[in-house]
């Protein structure tokens, strides 16, 4: 019988989106429309419209050792150009963010190729070839894994991720990367805080009902209660208890 | 040195202030009589970014601006997250309490009673400052900052 992965343990909604955005099969929903140019000027790598810089010349061009894991591995296109490895670093807010740092991990490493991801505790780095990251990075500002106030794109000073919200609802940022202006989250400096020729609109914040629906965080105020959801407790429980007792290295008589 | 004996209490609002909010509410609550000194706390906004690809450059922020409290005015260098207090008496701690809870009508705000400031120099304070640091900012704020607290008068 073909293996079907459960991806995660529970019953409550935030379970339920925790497996949603792992399981690649499952299409993720785009809520908003960001163009190639403003993903760019957010990341703020290159310039917008200019060659990508690159790191080696590209693998057609160049002798490739004979090595079995090369023939079974297909490159990425970043890869196959010689593209130089850049990233995208996002921050979540622990008020109902729709992904969090170890969810975003998860998530990528079953749906994206050829990454590196670095999970913190208050922030999440992907690094990958450029023209590769250009691509995710669109995906994850348009899907239902961001959202413009609780979620922010921050290549460095992320502060901020387990404050209180300020009174628009936006995440605080000590470089105020992203500005409310009518209802509107505009990036007005890229994730590093180098501020931009232009405004990049990111889209509307989403409403309290939807940002709960969606959240893969559990907060007992501001969301679902973990202790809500048994069957996670029970399962994190069994982690736990197999973990400690191996700790002792068990031995059978 | 500020006697112990002063109650202290502390205001948090469910979210962080705007600077225009934050003037607003602190023009209410100097109107009440008998606080002694007043700390706004929050994260820094800096004005250059101090670390990162980007360190040095300039960084604008709306939310860092100079506030007019009562007759005195002041640079916000932080969001305005709570604001701390020392009182003459705990009548007074009331009295914020009543303006506190008819100004925050969007969203809630908790005042806090306890021990929020230093009353008095630690060993580590005297071993960081020496003999003459200035006494009204101990435990507050680092005593060598060159900006002296703010003095609020007429209050109306």
């Amino acid at each position: 019988m073909a293996y079907t992965p459960q991806y995660g343990p529970g019953t409550s909604i935030v379970a339920e989106n925790r497996r949603k955005q792992m399981n690649p099969n499952y299409k993720l929903e785009k809520v908003r429309d960001v163009t190639d140019e403003d993903v760019v000027l957010i990341l703020g790598h290159r310039a917008p419209g200019s060659a990508y810089p690159t790191a080696h010349p590209p693998l057609a061009e160049q002798q490739e050792p004979d090595c079995p894991i090369r023939k079974i591995v297909k490159p990425t296109e970043g890869a196959k150009a010689g593209d130089r490895v850049r990233y995208i670093q996002f921050a979540d807010s622990m008020f109902n963010a729709p992904s969090q740092p170890y969810q975003r991990t998860y998530m990528e490493m079953y749906r994206f190729r050829g990454i590196d991801p670095g999970t913190l505790s208050g922030r999440q780095i992907v690094e990958c070839r450029e023209r590769d990251l250009e691509q995710y990075a669109k995906m994850l500002i348009e899907t239902e894994v961001f959202d413009p106030a609780l979620v922010s794109c921050r290549g460095a000073t992320v502060h901020g991720h387990s404050l209180r919200l300020a009174e628009d609802g936006m995440m605080f940022d000590m470089l105020q990367r992203c500005v409310l202006k009518d209802g509107v989250v505009k990036y007005v400096k890229d994730q590093i805080g180098e501020p931009l020729d232009r405004e990049v609109s990111v889209g509307k914040p989403m409403d309290d009902a939807w940002v709960k629906a969606h959240s893969t965080i559990f907060h007992s105020l501001a969301g679902v209660a973990f202790r809500d959801d048994k069957e996670y407790v029970e399962y994190i429980q069994r982690i736990h208890a197999l973990r400690t007792k191996y700790g002792f290295m068990p031995k059978e008589e | 040195m500020t006697e112990s004996q002063f109650p202290q209490c502390r205001v948090v609002p469910l979210r962080m202030l705007k600077p225009e909010t934050s003037e607003r509410y602190l023009n209410e609550v100097v109107k009440v009589e008998g606080i002694r000194r007043m700390m706004v706390n929050g994260p820094s906004i800096p004005a250059v970014v101090p670390y990162g690809p980007a360190r040095g450059s300039p960084n604008p922020n709306s939310n860092r601006r100079t506030i007019k409290v009562g007759d005195a005015t002041m640079e916000l260098r932080v969001q305005v997250g709570s604001i701390t207090f020392e009182v003459e008496d705990a009548g007074v701690i009331e009295e914020i309490r009543k303006v506190t809870n008819a100004f925050f009508t969007q969203f809630p705000a908790q005042v806090l009673e306890g021990k929020f400031m230093k009353t008095e120099a630690s060993l580590v304070d005297y071993c960081r400052y020496g003999p003459n640091a200035d006494p009204s900012v101990i435990g507050l704020v680092d005593p060598r900052r060159k900006e002296a607290p703010v003095i609020i008068q007429g209050r109306k």
